[in-house]
């Protein structure tokens, strides 16, 4: 949960963010869980349910990061996953006030030189419900665990280096 | 209702939290009501119940993404209320200077991050510069590395007193779970000096970039972000500013001590206010009573946080703390403060302090005393715990069967103590920008530092990503169809669609 930040060896870590408390919100943590078993010893699993600044210490030390979390468009059916390049998104120019997520965690991280991830995929399901304590998953969500663990394993597979294209 | 216009500012975004403006519009087009409604969790009464109150320190610090030290803070006191037992004085300071770290910490982070957008960089600043890289870019990178490594440092400390910096697990009824080593003391001695210029240093940050700019002082001095509200915060037996204990005080708008009461109190004190048109509970003062979403002496909206903490407050209980405090008052017009906007302020007057503090514990001998712990043996029935949260009074209230299983729990968070007052500087600044029907698109901005400034706790589920906008305004006719939509992108342009 705290990784150092001095680690210079380049690794790849896999980021399960929510919180399993919160029915949907407990995917990420799941599908970490579930390829901690699937993949090889040397990438690093993290389950976080960091918030705003918070994010950065999961960011800190890893070369690439692969990102499991929720997301709420309201634009497609849930268990509909996203994935996202971030590396491509943080070339937009600006970030909005009061506004510290995931992207603007990284931005500060590369503005002050810190040693946060050159390549960062996102991996989102299209969640329904993340403010019930104590919910249920959504089935269809639940269903897409799997699906999420097979995009985590092919990006390690090839290095992250589809990272920016799929 | 049936004749009003319904605007609904509403992010699609969970990453920072999601709070949604609603702005409902007469025929004329004027604003005729305004709220601020945050996302709120479900489910945790039930959740609660059932389960060991031991439980509860854990489980309600890991249902906050941003403010788990507070929740665990509250829980364990609730606690000890609950097994009727006072913790040895070693444990006591052990947990109140973990607290003070956090404080700092949580300070430092909305000071230069999420307030600073405002102030540091300015409300008039372009889009493109108006964020946290903006920030950066005022202060300097240098400025910006010194404070991730004072986090870094905080953090250390108290992962060493508290198991984790993310989610505490050192509260348990009646003390913490393990001493403090002698070794681990001097590296709190360490970095509590290495804190206390850190909070100097952010002072003179604010004094050179704020206070120097006639032109920001003027905004956070302006009727828009003025409020005459009652003030509620705990104070210590001197009626100094206290985060970790003490009683709680109400202060009127003209600065009469209208209450002074013991947290299990609070009941007597405080009731909740609904609305036909928000789930959201409105907390007031009972013996004033709800009187709609007003100021003055006869409304029972009271507000909490850092400004209304110096409000109530007498002083501070540390010497340079002290003199900021009386700084602080000098400027902006005597106490009470009712500029909303001076909340930033009083926030870096806050961090002097904890820091201070956390330098007063350190040197305490008794800190390292290894008695920490009362071994509880009453029977449990009913406990409250309270404590100040950075964005304002936090209370658990637990009621349990004899073996200690929760039957009713209910959490009040600051937010909810300030949810009337935030509620009234939306409408107020809403009001001052809409005339006519028409909503021009820089309302997002000025809005926003309405009531960026009380630092809503946004906390819930909040460390999702985006959708595709971090703010959208939805404008509705009464029967609810869609007029336009006014959106913000994460590059801070604002289009209409």
């Amino acid at each position: 949960m705290e990784p150092s930040a001095g680690n210079e060896t380049a690794h790849t870590r896999v980021l399960g963010l929510g919180n399993d408390l919160l029915a949907d919100d407990a995917f990420g943590i799941l599908v970490a869980r579930r390829v901690e078993r699937l993949l090889p010893r040397q990438i690093e699993i993290v389950c976080s349910s960091a918030a705003g600044f918070s994010l950065m210490d999961d960011l800190l030390g890893a070369s690439n990061l692969i990102v499991v979390d929720t997301i709420v468009t309201g634009a497609a059916r849930p268990g509909t996953i996203h994935v996202f390049d971030l590396d491509r998104m943080t070339t937009s120019p600006g970030v909005a006030p009061h506004f510290l997520g995931l992207l603007e965690v990284l931005a500060i991280g590369r503005r002050l030189h810190l040693n946060v991830p050159k390549k960062v995929v996102v991996i989102a399901v299209e969640a329904a419900d993340c403010t019930s304590i104590g919910g249920a998953m959504h089935s269809d969500v639940r269903s897409a665990i799997a699906e999420a663990v097979g995009l985590v394993r092919s990006f390690v597979a090839d290095g992250c280096h589809k990272c920016g294209t799929a | 209702m049936e004749s009003t216009r319904r605007i609904t500012i509403d992010p699609v975004t969970r990453l920072e939290g999601h709070g949604k403006i609603e702005i409902f519009l007469n025929d004329q087009g004027q604003v005729e009501r305004a709220y601020f409604q945050v996302p709120e969790l479900r489910g945790f009464e039930k959740f609660a119940q059932g389960r060991p109150a031991e439980d509860m320190p854990q489980i309600t610090s890991r249902i906050c993404g941003v403010c788990p030290t507070a929740h665990h803070m509250a829980s364990t006191k609730a606690l000890d209320a609950l097994y009727q037992v006072t913790p040895p004085p070693a444990a006591r300071k052990i947990r109140e200077l973990v607290y003070s770290a956090f404080f700092v910490e949580d300070h430092a982070l909305h000071f230069y991050f999420l307030g600073g957008p405002d102030f540091v960089v300015g409300p008039e600043a372009p889009p493109s510069e108006r964020n946290v890289l903006g920030v950066i870019a005022k202060v300097g990178v240098a400025a910006g590395q010194k404070v991730i490594s004072m986090r870094r440092k905080l953090r250390e400390l108290m992962a060493l007193a508290a198991g984790k910096a993310a989610h505490p697990v050192f509260g348990l009824p009646g003390g913490v779970t393990k001493p403090l080593r002698q070794e681990d003391a001097s590296r709190f001695r360490e970095v509590a000096a290495e804190a206390v210029d850190f909070a100097c240093f952010t002072m003179d940050l604010f004094e050179q970039v704020v206070l120097a700019n006639s032109g920001y002082v003027d905004l956070v001095l302006s009727d828009p972000f003025t409020h005459r509200t009652y003030c509620m915060g705990l104070v210590d037996e001197n009626n100094h500013v206290n985060f970790y204990d003490g009683s709680i005080r109400v202060m009127g708008p003209n600065l009469h001590e209208w209450a002074r009461f013991q947290p299990g109190d609070y009941r007597d004190h405080l009731a909740e206010h609904t609305e036909p048109w928000s789930y959201m509970k409105f907390c007031y003062l009972k013996e004033v009573g709800w009187k709609g979403f007003v100021d003055g002496e006869d409304s029972g909206v009271y507000s909490v946080a850092p400004l209304a903490r110096l409000n109530v407050a007498d002083g501070m209980a540390t010497p340079l703390a002290h003199e900021a405090y009386l700084k602080f008052h000098g400027v902006l017009g005597g106490r009470p403060v009712h500029h909303t906007l001076g909340n930033h302020w009083a926030r870096v007057v806050e961090m002097l302090y904890a820091a201070e503090r956390m330098k007063e514990l350190a040197d305490d001998p008794e800190l390292t005393d290894p008695d920490v712990r009362i071994l509880p043996t009453a029977i449990p029935r009913e406990g409250v715990g309270v404590v100040e949260a950075p964005r304002g009074t936090l209370f658990h209230h637990y009621r349990t069967d004899e073996r200690g299983i929760i039957t009713s729990a209910n959490l009040i968070v600051a937010t909810q103590n300030n949810a009337a007052r935030i509620a009234m500087s939306i409408e107020k600044a809403a009001k001052k920008l809409i005339t006519g029907g028409s909503v021009p698109d820089g309302i997002l901005n000025k809005i926003e530092m309405a009531f960026r400034a009380y630092d809503p706790c946004l906390g819930c589920a909040t460390h999702s990503l985006p959708g595709s906008m971090p703010l959208l305004v939805h404008v509705r006719n009464a029967r609810g169809a869609s007029m336009f939509v006014l959106r913000r992108d994460s590059d801070g342009t604002i289009r209409r669609e």
